[in-house]
C-alpha cells in the first residue's frame, strides 16, 4: 500500500547541516533504514553531487548511478541499488548515488539540484525519498532544502555546528521565506544536552531571525554508531537495540505517522 | 553571527562580560552551570544584517549629518554617546579647572533646570575642588542616591510613570536579568485598556520566556502578587501610563502601591523636558516611589531632564540606553553623571578650537 497522500508523488525529506562531520550521512541512511522497517517505500539520495559517500557507510560494491539518472540516460529502476533486499521489501530500501571517489557531479549547483528535484518528483514507486545533502551552505544545497517537501537540520554540541546550522536556516530563509527547518541533534551526550543545543539554535533563530524551528528529536552519541560506520554496515542491522539505533527509529515513527493519510500535515513554520 | 562562550563565577559576571565583549546588541542562547562551579554562557551577536543595512545606513547617517547641526549636536555623537554606548572607560580628556561661569553654562546647554544649575554651581565652588568633573560630582553626590535593584531579593516591582516612558521595556529588562540571577520570574500585565499594551508585554514575555499573567483590578494584583510572594517568584508588574499629577490617577494608583510586598518604582524618560520630567519624578515621589529608573538615555543628547530625574528626594535604581531587552540596566553614579555632563560639552569645545 502506498503511504503517501501526496497525489502519488514521493515525500522528499532533505537532510542537512551546514557543517560537516555532524552525522548526516549515518542519519539519512540510518533513517530510511528505520522508515523502510515502518513500512515506507524509500529511496535514499546522496544529493552530495560532489563527494558522494553514502555507498561507503553501507559497503555498497554497487550504489546506482545519479549520473546516468540525470543526463537522461537511464531510466530510475535503472539507476538505483537495492538495500537489504530493495524497497519492495519491508525493511530494505533503494539508494542512487553518484560512485564514491567520482566527482562527475561537482559544481553541479543549483541547476543541477533543480534537475534531480524535478526528476525524483516524479519517481511515483516511492513513499519518500531521503536527500542526503552535503555540507555546506552553497546554492545547490539550498535548492534541495528549500525544493523538499520537509527539510531537517543535524546539529551536534559543538559551537560551531551551531553557526553554521544558523547560517543555514537564514540563508534557507532567504531563499524561500517560509521554510523553516526542523532540528535534529546528533552525538550528545544525554537529552539535557540535546535540549540544550537544540534551544539554543533556536533562541538565536528566534531572535535574529524572527522564526523558531521545530526539535525533532536527538540521536546520543554511543560508540556503537562509530563502530558500524567503521564497519560500512547498517547500524540497525548490526546494533538494532542501540540507544543511537532506538533513536533513529523513535524519530523515524515520529516523520512516518506525519505521512500517513489523515494525520495532520506537515508543519511548515511560518517565518514571520 | 560572532558565537562566544563565557565562563564566569556567576551570571551576572558572565552577562557583563559578555556586553564587554559582544556589546549590548548580544542575545545570550545557551547557559548552564560549568563543570569546575560558575556559569557557562554562550551569547551571538548577528553581523550579517548589519551588512546587509550597511547601505541604508550609509544613507541614514549621511541624513542626519546633513540634519545635524555641526557643533554640538554632531560632537555630542562622536564624543558621549559613541563612548557609553562602548561601555569603554572615559577617554582621558584634558583635566579641566573649576569655573563656575562655565560650569552653569554646561548646566544650561544640557537644558538643566535653572534653580538646580545654580544650585550645584554653588556646591561645587563650595567642594574647594580644582577639577571641574570632580567638583560637580561631590555636587551631584550631596543630591542623588545610587540604589540599584537587588533581583535575587525584591519581591513585587510596580513600574509606574507616564505614558511612553517605557514602563513595558523596563518590565523585560528586569525579567530578563532576573532570570539571568536564576530567579523565578512573572510578568503581571495591568494595564486592561491601552491599545496592543498587554500583546506588547507578551511578546517580550515571549522573547525572555518569563510567565505573564493579567490582572484587571486592584484585588487580582494582591491575589497574584501574594501567590508570587509565596512561591518567591519575583513579581514584575507593569501599569498603565498616567499624569501622576492628576488628582483622580493618583488615587487609582495609590490603590495598587498599598498591596502588601510591592514596591514602587517609578520610571521617567530622560528625552524630555527637564521641568516637566523633575515634575513627574517628584509626583511619583511623592506617590510612594523610593526609586527611580531613568529611560532613553541613548536618545537624549541633552541631559538636564536626567540630571533633574536624579536630583529628586529618590534613589536612582538604574538607567537604560537601549531599546533591547539585552541592553540591560545600568547604574549611574555622581562621578559618571558628572563625566557625561562635562564631556559633552568638552567635546564640543575641542571642536571648536
Amino acid at each position: 500500500m502506498s503511504f503517501n497522500n501526496n497525489l502519488g508523488k514521493p515525500h522528499l525529506t532533505a537532510i542537512g547541516s551546514g557543517k560537516g562531520g555532524t552525522g548526516k550521512t549515518l542519519i539519512a541512511v540510518s533513517l530510511a533504514h528505520a522508515l523502510a522497517h515502518e513500512g515506507e517505500r524509500v529511496l535514499l539520495c546522496d544529493a552530495d553531487l560532489g563527494l558522494s559517500n553514502t555507498a561507503v557507510h553501507l559497503g555498497l560494491d554497487d550504489c546506482g548511478d545519479l549520473p546516468g539518472f540525470l543526463a537522461n540516460e537511464c531510466k530510475l529502476q535503472d539507476a538505483i541499488a537495492p538495500v537489504l533486499g530493495g524497497a519492495s521489501i519491508r525493511g530494505g530500501f533503494d539508494i542512487i548515488a553518484a560512485p564514491s571517489g567520482c566527482g562527475a557531479l561537482a559544481n553541479s549547483g543549483e541547476i543541477g539540484a533543480q534537475q534531480l528535484l524535478g526528476k525524483l518528483k516524479a519517481a511515483k514507486n516511492y513513499d519518500r525519498v531521503l536527500l542526503d545533502l552535503g555540507a555546506g551552505v552553497d546554492a545547490g544545497v539550498l535548492r534541495f532544502a528549500a525544493s523538499s517537501d520537509d527539510a531537517l537540520l543535524v546539529l551536534t554540541p559543538d559551537p560551531a555546528s551551531l553557526t553554521d546550522a544558523y547560517a543555514f536556516v537564514k540563508l534557507l530563509q532567504r531563499m524561500t521565506r517560509n521554510r523553516v527547518p526542523q532540528i535534529l541533534v546528533n552525538m550528545a551526550v544525554n537529552d539535557a544536552e540535546a535540549r540544550r543545543t537544540a534551544d539554543a539554535l533556536i533562541a538565536t533563530c528566534k531572535n535574529f531571525l524572527n522564526s523558531t524551528p521545530d526539535y525533532l528529536g536527538a540521536v546520543p552519541r554511543d560508540p556503537n554508531a562509530l563502530d558500524a560506520v567503521r564497519k560500512q554496515a547498517a547500524l540497525l542491522t548490526l546494533y538494532p537495540q542501540s540507544a543511537a539505533a532506538r533513536a533513529v527509529t523513535a524519530i523515524a515513527q515520529r516523520l512516518h505517522n506525519r505521512l500517513r493519510p489523515g494525520s495532520a500535515p506537515l508543519r511548515i513554520a511560518s517565518a514571520r | 553571527m560572532r558565537l562566544r562562550t563565557f565562563l564566569a563565577n556567576d551570571m551576572r559576571e558572565a552577562l557583563s562580560n559578555v556586553r564587554a565583549e559582544l556589546g549590548a546588541e548580544a542575545v545570550i542562547v545557551s547557559s548552564e552551570k560549568a563543570k569546575g562551579g560558575g556559569v557557562m554562557v554562550r551569547a551571538a551577536v548577528e553581523e550579517t544584517t548589519r551588512e546587509v543595512l550597511r547601505e541604508n545606513m550609509a544613507a541614514f547617517s549621511e541624513w542626519h549629518n546633513a540634519m545635524a547641526a555641526p557643533d554640538y549636536e554632531t560632537n555630542y555623537r562622536a564624543g558621549l554617546i559613541h563612548r557609553l554606548r562602548n561601555d569603554r572607560p572615559a577617554e582621558k580628556t584634558a583635566a579641566r579647572n573649576f569655573n563656575r561661569a562655565e560650569l552653569l553654562q554646561i548646566l544650561r546647554t544640557h537644558r538643566a533646570p535653572d534653580a538646580l544649575a545654580h544650585a550645584l554651581a554653588e556646591t561645587a565652588e563650595k567642594a574647594g575642588l580644582s577639577d571641574m568633573t570632580l567638583a560637580l560630582a561631590s555636587a551631584l553626590d550631596k543630591r542623588m542616591a545610587s540604589a540599584p535593584l537587588d533581583l535575587t531579593k525584591s519581591v513585587a516591582l510596580l513600574l509606574t510613570g507616564p505614558n511612553g516612558a517605557g514602563k513595558s521595556a523596563v518590565a523585560a529588562k528586569i525579567a530578563a536579568h532576573a532570570r539571568l540571577c536564576e530567579r523565578h520570574v512573572r510578568l503581571i500585565a495591568t494595564d486592561i485598556t491601552g491599545a496592543g499594551a498587554i500583546a506588547r508585554l507578551e511578546t517580550f514575555a515571549q522573547h525572555i520566556d518569563v510567565p505573564i499573567v493579567v490582572a484587571e483590578s486592584a484585588e487580582e494584583l494582591s491575589k497574584a502578587v501574594a501567590e508570587c510572594a509565596k512561591e518567591n517568584i519575583l513579581a514584575v508588574i507593569d501599569t498603565a501610563g498616567f499624569d501622576p499629577r492628576n488628582g483622580k490617577a493618583r488615587s487609582a494608583f495609590a490603590a495598587l502601591a498599598k498591596i502588601e510586598h510591592v514596591e514602587a518604582i517609578g520610571v521617567v524618560s530622560a528625552c524630555g523636558d527637564a521641568e516637566e520630567i523633575a515634575d513627574i519624578a517628584a509626583s511619583l515621589v511623592s506617590l510612594s516611589a523610593r526609586r527611580l529608573i531613568v529611560t532613553g538615555l541613548d536618545i537624549s543628547r541633552r541631559l538636564g531632564a536626567l540630571a533633574a530625574a536624579a536630583m529628586q528626594n529618590a534613589a536612582l535604581a538604574h538607567v537604560t540606553r537601549s531599546p533591547y531587552v539585552a541592553g540591560g540596566l545600568e547604574t549611574l553614579t555622581p562621578l559618571s553623571l558628572a563625566r557625561a555632563l562635562i564631556d559633552a560639552s568638552q567635546a564640543d569645545r575641542g571642536s571648536a578650537q
